[in-house]
């Protein structure tokens, strides 16, 4: 378990990290949320032990940070890349040995992981010979391969493919069923969605929501409908019951005042307008994401 | 400390398989050889061949003396160094010989003529004609000669005893030599001085460039590709900056090591002379010293660099403080207690090759080696802490190149 109390990193001029506590359960995936530049990645690296806080605690399974700590954390930067001209075998065993791992027990994982994401012919040709999906592969088993206590994804599912995004997927969860702490940055709110139960969304450094995601969902207004009509729909922006609506082209979404009851609201229109689709939505996350930060924003 | 380890291993391991290293290795001391060996190759004593000279004495008094003296001056190959030729023709008069001469010597047939003027009185007056007048040794050996012969004859006419003119004329020569520490003595001329030292330095300069290039270029990947990231979540820049260092300083020291063979091999050649290494020990401190001096200042300056074009910029700069010391070498050399030379050994960055120069032109005192060696060492640590400040912030910054105010906030911090 990593707790984070009141971290705060301050840089001349601005405060990138502004106060932010949070707590990750072990066998659940923590998304860390926000727009670019909201300082989600100055937070990483607090908790990575790359820069020191100005104030706050990290506590990883209730010891504080020291530099033992570096080898029982995996890091996957968000820009990926490795020595190019170096082979696959030994850029991995280099990796591991900044980890303390021996050069057996290494050579025994590398191996391993190689053969269980289908690379194991690469092993000894240079990284520069390896399909941009690959060379994020081995990165990926660089990141793991010390079987980290804490593992922390910097936006792990770009440029692979979604064969390989499945095996990706794969081995995260692999990791969870160990009981293992993981922690996903993301801006791909579908994933985040599916795979994370814990989100922590922030914006200009400060937490904009945090908790569990469903409960999230159910306290952001659960009161949302999809309308699909035929015909003129003008008469909607005049109806008393909306708060807001999203028009497309061939459907409408409404969030309607907490009181109001979808079945009632959908009697009161089928008197007025032909309706062809009507449904009951929960909100995105993606919807989650953007109404806050916006919200958010401009109360900044 | 098992990490610096590691990273050193990886370091020297990857960048001793790139062909650069292979290419900087086997280039550079080719560039230098050929810088330096081919033209003193090019310039010693061109012509080890018998010259031709002509003699034109018309008392006919000189002339079989003037063959006796220069019968003694040998080739190596044990030929004679001159064949002397008679050019006083009884049937010609004086201006007659001289312009045949001038033809000849125009011709190439003889190498240059001697002509000596007898005068009223008992002295002598000679020319020697060539096509070149800088054939001093010619004109020494002659020059020699003739009062040596001069004097025999004023002697023997006094009817002096024979055995008490050749003790007059038994001439006492003057060496110069060189006194070293110790007592010890060495008899090297000022071009092997400024050479060796020369080569010294070149190769130090070479190798700074190249390695620094390399090790900015590999932080550059490093930092574009966001792997010092995933390295620094690994262990701690100090872990990681000292492994650099060590690493590079393995580098240099295979480089020096397979230069040395090389350079063991032109002595056993005799391209170069032996005793020019008489300074070894105490130029090889200076040259390591040097280099890992420079290598700390890189790691710090590399780290602050985004792109190719800055390194290029950063590593010219670099270069040109390196070349500094090759300006003020020449009136170093020649007048090493001139005051700059002085001031120039106790300042870190011109230290190693200042004293590579002095080792070799003067006797520097054991006190003086001790302290600049010292300053070396000194300066080094202090760098290396300054560099590993810079390195910290450094290495995650991208974007822009900072500027020279935010470097010292960040050595300040």
């Amino acid at each position: 378990m990593l707790i984070v109390n009141h971290l705060v990193k301050k840089f001349k001029t601005t405060i990138a990290v502004d106060d932010l506590s949070f707590t990750v359960n072990p066998g659940k995936i923590f998304g860390l949320l926000g727009p670019n530049g909201a300082g989600k990645t100055t937070a990483l690296r607090t908790i990575l032990n790359i820069i020191k806080p100005t104030s706050g605690e990290i506590i990883f399974n209730d010891n504080p940070i020291t530099n033992e700590y570096y080898n029982i954390i995996g890091y996957l930067p968000e820009e990926r890349g490795l020595y190019k001209r170096s082979k696959v075998i030994d850029v991995l065993l280099y990796f591991a040995s900044l980890k303390n791992v021996s050069k057996n027990d290494a050579l025994e994982r590398s191996d391993y992981w190689l053969k269980e994401l289908k690379i194991s012919e690469h092993r000894n040709k240079k990284i520069e010979q390896l399909s941009k999906g690959n060379q994020q592969k081995i990165q990926l088993i660089a990141a793991i391969l010390h079987n980290p206590q804490l593992l922390i994804l910097d936006e792990p599912f770009t440029g692979f493919d979604p064969i390989n995004q499945q095996e990706v997927k794969d081995l995260i969860l692999s990791f969870l069923s160990e009981g293992k702490t993981v922690i996903l940055s993301t801006h791909q709110m579908d994933l985040a969605e599916k795979l994370c139960e814990d989100i922590l969304l922030i914006n200009n450094g400060k937490a904009v929501t945090s908790g569990n995601l469903s409960e999230i969902k159910k306290n952001f207004g659960g009161n949302n409908i999809r309308l699909g009509l035929n015909g003129d729909g003008t008469f909607l922006n005049h109806l008393p019951e909306i708060i807001k609506l999203d028009q497309y082209k061939n459907y409408t979404d409404i969030q309607l005042k907490e009181d109001v009851l979808p079945s009632e609201f959908l009697k009161k229109l089928i008197v007025k307008v032909d309706v062809n689709h009507f449904s009951i939505i929960e909100p995105t996350l993606n919807k989650i994401f953007i109404d806050l930060i916006k919200e958010n924003s401009i109360a900044v | 400390m098992k990490k610096t380890l590691a990273v050193a291993k990886w370091e020297y391991i990857e960048k001793v398989k790139t062909k650069a290293f292979l290419i900087s290795l086997i280039l550079t001391p080719l560039i230098i050889v050929s810088f330096s060996v081919l033209p003193s190759l090019l310039f010693k004593d061109p012509a080890p061949n018998t010259e031709i000279v002509g003699v034109i004495d018309t008392s006919g008094e000189y002339f079989n003396e003037l063959e006796k003296e220069f019968s003694e001056f040998k080739l190596p190959d044990g030929n004679l160094s001159y064949v002397l030729v008679n050019l006083s023709y009884k049937d010609k008069n004086f201006e007659e010989l001289i312009s045949t001469a001038n033809k000849n010597i125009n011709k190439n047939l003889i190498e240059g003529c001697l002509i000596i003027h007898q005068k009223g009185d008992d002295s002598i007056f000679a020319e020697y004609r060539s096509k070149s007048i800088g054939n001093f040794k010619v004109v020494a050996r002659f020059e020699d000669a003739l009062s040596s012969i001069k004097l025999r004859k004023k002697l023997e006419e006094e009817g002096i005893d024979t055995k008490i003119i050749s003790y007059f004329q038994d001439r006492v020569k003057v060496e110069q030599l060189k006194l070293e520490e110790g007592g010890k003595v060495s008899s090297k001329d000022f071009l092997t001085t400024f050479f060796v030292s020369i080569i010294f330095i070149l190769l130090l300069m070479m190798m700074v460039v190249y390695s620094g290039q390399m090790l900015v270029r590999s932080m550059i990947e490093e930092k574009s590709s966001r792997l010092i990231e995933m390295l620094i979540s690994s262990s701690t820049p100090d872990e990681l900056l000292n492994g650099k260092l060590i690493g590079l300083s393995l580098l240099g020291l295979t480089q020096i090591f397979i230069w040395m063979i090389i350079g063991t091999s032109l002595v056993a050649s005799a391209l170069v002379p032996m005793d020019a290494f008489s300074n070894f020990l105490p130029m090889l401190i200076y040259f390591i010293l040097g280099f890992m001096f420079y290598s700390s200042m890189f790691v710090g300056i590399g780290s602050t660099v985004n792109t190719e074009q800055e390194a290029q910029q950063i590593t010219t700069y670099l270069s040109l403080v390196l070349m500094l010391p090759v300006v003020i070498a020449m009136p170093s050399i020649q007048n090493p207690d001139f005051l700059m030379t002085k001031i120039f050994s106790y300042f870190p960055l011109t230290t190693p090759t200042i004293m590579l120069l002095r080792l070799n032109a003067e006797t520097v005192s054991s006190l003086e080696i001790l302290i600049t060696v010292g300053i070396m060492i000194i300066s080094i640590l202090i760098v290396t802490k300054i560099s590993a400040k810079v390195f910290r912030i450094g290495i995650l910054a991208y974007g822009s190149k900072p500027s020279l105010k935010e470097i010292f906030e960040w050595i300040r911090e």
